[in-house]
């Protein structure tokens, strides 16, 4: 029975990790008494770390964030997407340009493929209020030629 | 011992079964056959016997190697590309390339090294890229100088290098690019840059290193073709360290994650001491205007102030005579007067795109600008009735302007005399009001490329492009025509020299059987993402050997009368059509077999019914129409047993006849 239990074991072992059946584990983002936010990597080859200083529902310009990511594509340019949901229906979409050939915003712009980034600072939002509910996030991070940097689903849970 | 032997034997069977499902990994993707095969993500902890001994480039990221050595490769002798991204190398052994004659680019970003053998580069016999970023490198001695004669760039950014200082046997002749972004180099010495003397038309790159200091003389002398210094915090410290230095482009532009200064006339007092043709200076503050602020960018040819928060310039401006490129964008002005045009009289390319604001563009504002070739004034929520001639006064050599993604724009008749030897017009995403019958583009004769592309034209308007006698090049996607049909009298027919149309995303339905007569020189016909059928092939029989595009549309069925007209096009694309792959298309299915190398995009070129056939490649569709061999075979035994029951029957009725004789 050692023998039959030491097989499966090499077997599990080398048997391809299962990669793409499993999801990345649900982080959260921030957490206080009435908001909350939680998010997933959707981007089948890696997890990435994102935490968000203040969690508040009357949420302040220019929040500082901590983002910590390997990147799988040079980010000479870097594009951001983001679908906002609530119930099912799309609220909102928009897209913004993060790193340009003619406008590097940000200071890690330029950096390649293989390197390690982290990023803490500020996001350049305008304040606003989130409305009670539950929402969610789709956020997409993206070269020139669409190749993915970062995708994140997330939920915003405001009561 | 039988339940022993018994076990045994399974456990065989379970890690055979267990073999099965690793050799089923996912294996390296071919991009070029034979040469040039991507192999990332997938785990390997060594090149895949899959790979054949001709691969040339070798994207190896994301693997586990922790050690490299003489074995590794010494299969694939061909290598001209190496990436070897994180693939947690600690360990480049002697003689790792010993046989790789013609590799010519190394990739080892992203690897933890601990060491690299003095040999460990050798055997390239031209070795041209290296990348060593992000390694851990403290300091350069760390990189084997062996064989790095022939070396053009090296990238050593995100690093722990504080000293620039070359090892004294390292060879700089042929260097063209040295990366140190993002490292600790806090400090530049005469003796650092003296280590470079050799290298000629260099590029050094400073990125997200913090400056502080510049030895005095350091740059004496010295030409550079690039020099980054972008986030320091002290411009002026660098300035003054570049003195007497001779650099083609200097960037010393800031970013929003970056605390800057003010910049001041006091600033820039360095720039009169050297010499630089193009400068960046995005997002910084500048601390108010004198009349001194730009006492030294008398000899700048180009000058970069994206983002640098301006409301407007300074008139009076003086001695920025040779100002040849000005870049305002992502700045918040109100008029484009505000630029204060006048002070720049040699400028040939303006670009004021992304304006923060809603720009206004007045009367007049570039009058002065004569010798303006280039004008981008894209994504600035430009609104305007009557366009462009007062807007666009005295711009009579403007060859590229750049309008697109505005707010609604009217156009006038003749609306752009003022600048008669435009060549490209970029239009797309603004919203075009012009009057019936009226033709904006009249005396644009020398028009090459017109984009018109989600414009909301009014189609209906014949004389819309009049007067583009030389236009190669027009893009009207995402426009409407009356009842979705492009008809026999359409506004294309004053374009004869056309070679490139985009007509795709126009809800087209139909196209008459006239609809491209006397467009005799169209080489690329883009008409995807409509909803045409195969009767609308008709219209393309006048044109000969072109691209023809005709993806995502609601084609079905191909009637063997329009064969001739496909097979006479150089390229066809038909993906993405609801293609029925029924014996009442079996024509137009053979001819398709028959000339694969044509089409485009066959892997999405897919059959839509019947159902039993949906999502199956047209390629790959077997149909026999006619008579089927089993069809056939039930009709020879039908009549077999037709003549046996004949036989029998004629046998019987003889033996009744002759028993009752």
């Amino acid at each position: 029975m050692q023998v039959l239990m030491a097989a499966f074991l090499v077997c599990t072992l080398l048997s391809p990790q299962g990669r793409g059946g499993e999801a990345w584990p649900t982080h959260t983002a921030c957490r206080d008494e009435s908001l909350q936010v939680l998010y997933q990597s959707c981007d089948a080859l890696q997890d990435f770390g994102l935490s968000v200083d203040q969690c508040l529902k009357q949420v302040k310009p220019n929040i500082n964030i901590r983002f910590g990511i390997i990147l799988r594509e040079d980010i000479k340019e870097l594009f951001l997407d983001i679908a906002l949901f609530s119930k099912g229906l799309s609220i909102l979409n928009f897209s913004y340009p993060i790193c340009e050939v003619d406008q590097p915003k940000f200071s890690f712009c330029g950096r390649r493929k293989g390197e390690q980034i982290s990023y803490a600072g500020p996001v350049y939002n305008s304040g606003f209020e989130i409305p009670e509910g539950e929402y969610q996030v789709l956020l997409q991070l993206y070269t020139q030629d669409r190749s993915t940097v970062a995708c994140a689903n997330a939920t915003i849970l405001c009561s | 011992m039988a339940p022993r032997v018994g076990c045994f034997l399974l456990a065989v069977l379970i890690s055979a079964s267990c073999k099965v499902a690793t050799s089923s990994d996912p294996m390296c993707t071919e991009k070029e056959a034979n040469k040039t095969y991507n192999c990332e993500n997938l785990g390997l902890r060594e090149i895949p016997d899959t790979l054949p001994n001709t691969t040339e480039f070798l994207e190896f990221g994301f693997n586990f190697l922790p050690a490299i050595q003489n074995i590794t490769f010494s299969r694939l002798i061909n290598l001209i590309f190496l990436d070897l991204t994180r693939c947690q190398i600690n360990w480049v052994h002697e003689d790792t390339f010993q046989n790789h004659h013609q590799l010519n680019t190394i990739v080892l970003t992203g690897n933890p090294l601990i060491f690299m053998a003095e040999t460990s580069l050798t055997g390239p016999k031209s070795l041209k890229h290296l990348f060593l970023t992000q390694t851990g490198i403290s300091s350069l001695e760390f990189i084997p100088v062996h064989n790095l004669e022939n070396l053009e760039s090296l990238h050593l950014g995100s690093n722990c290098i504080s000293s620039i200082n070359l090892p004294e046997n390292f060879p700089t002749q042929n260097l063209k690019v040295l990366d140190f972004q993002n490292n600790a180099i806090h400090y530049i010495s005469s003796k650092d840059i003296n280590a470079l003397e050799q290298a000629t038309n260099l590029s050094l790159n400073f990125n997200g290193n913090d400056i502080k200091g510049i030895e005095p003389g350091a740059f004496n002398s010295k030409i550079f073709q690039s020099l980054k210094f972008g986030g320091s915090l002290n411009l002026s410290v660098i300035l003054k360290g570049l003195q007497n230095s001779t650099i083609q482009s200097l960037w010393l532009g800031t970013f929003e994650d970056t605390d800057d200064q003010d910049l001041t006339s006091a600033t820039f007092e360095g720039l009169c001491d050297m010499a630089v043709e193009s400068i960046n200076l995005q997002k910084h503050h500048f601390g108010g205007f004198s009349p001194s602020t730009f006492r030294c960018f008398t000899r700048l040819q180009e000058l970069d102030l994206t983002a640098t928060h301006l409301t407007g310039l300074p008139s009076g401006i003086e001695g920025m005579n040779s100002l040849k490129k000005l870049v305002l964008n992502a700045n918040s002005f109100d008029q484009l007067c505000q630029i204060n045009a006048a002070s720049f009289p040699s400028l040939t390319d303006l670009s004021v795109k992304g304006n923060r604001k809603k720009l206004d563009l007045g009367v007049r504002c570039l009058e002065k600008l004569e010798n303006l070739q280039k004008l981008d004034l894209s994504h600035s929520d430009i609104e305007a009735s009557d366009c462009c001639n007062l807007q666009l006064k005295n711009l009579p050599h403007l060859q590229y302007l750049n309008l697109s993604y505005n707010e609604p724009l009217g156009l006038e008749d003749q609306a752009f005399k003022e600048c008669p030897w435009l060549e490209l017009l970029d239009l797309a995403f603004t919203h075009l009001h012009v009057k019936p019958s009226q033709s904006p583009f009249q005396n644009l004769h020398l028009l090459r490329v017109l984009n018109l592309s989600h414009c909301l034209l009014d189609t209906s308007n014949r004389h819309l492009l009049e007067g583009l006698l030389d236009l190669r090049h027009l893009n009207v996607q995402g426009n409407h025509f009356q009842d979705g049909s492009l008809s026999k009298t359409n506004l294309l027919q004053t374009v004869s020299s056309l070679e490139i149309l985009i007509l795709s995303s126009c809800e087209l339905l139909s196209i008459d059987q006239q609809a491209f007569h006397g467009l005799g020189k169209m080489s690329h016909l883009d008409l995807s993402h409509n909803s045409l059928t195969g009767d609308s092939m008709d219209a393309l029989s006048p044109l000969k050997g072109i691209y023809l595009n005709l993806a995502a549309n609601n084609i079905r069925i191909i009637p063997s009368h329009l064969l001739p007209t496909l097979s006479q096009q150089s390229t066809i694309n038909l993906s993405h059509n609801p293609l029925d792959c029924t014996c009442s298309n079996i024509h137009f299915i053979t001819w398709y077999k028959e000339n694969l190398h044509k089409l485009e995009g066959s892997e999405e070129t897919v059959c839509a019914n019947p159902p039993p056939l949906r999502g199956v490649k047209l390629s790959d569709v077997k149909l026999s129409c006619g008579m089927t061999g089993m069809g056939i075979f039930f009709l020879v035994v039908f009549v077999f047993l037709l003549i046996v029951l004949l036989i029998f029957s004629v046998k019987f009725l003889l033996r009744w006849k002759y028993q009752h004789i």
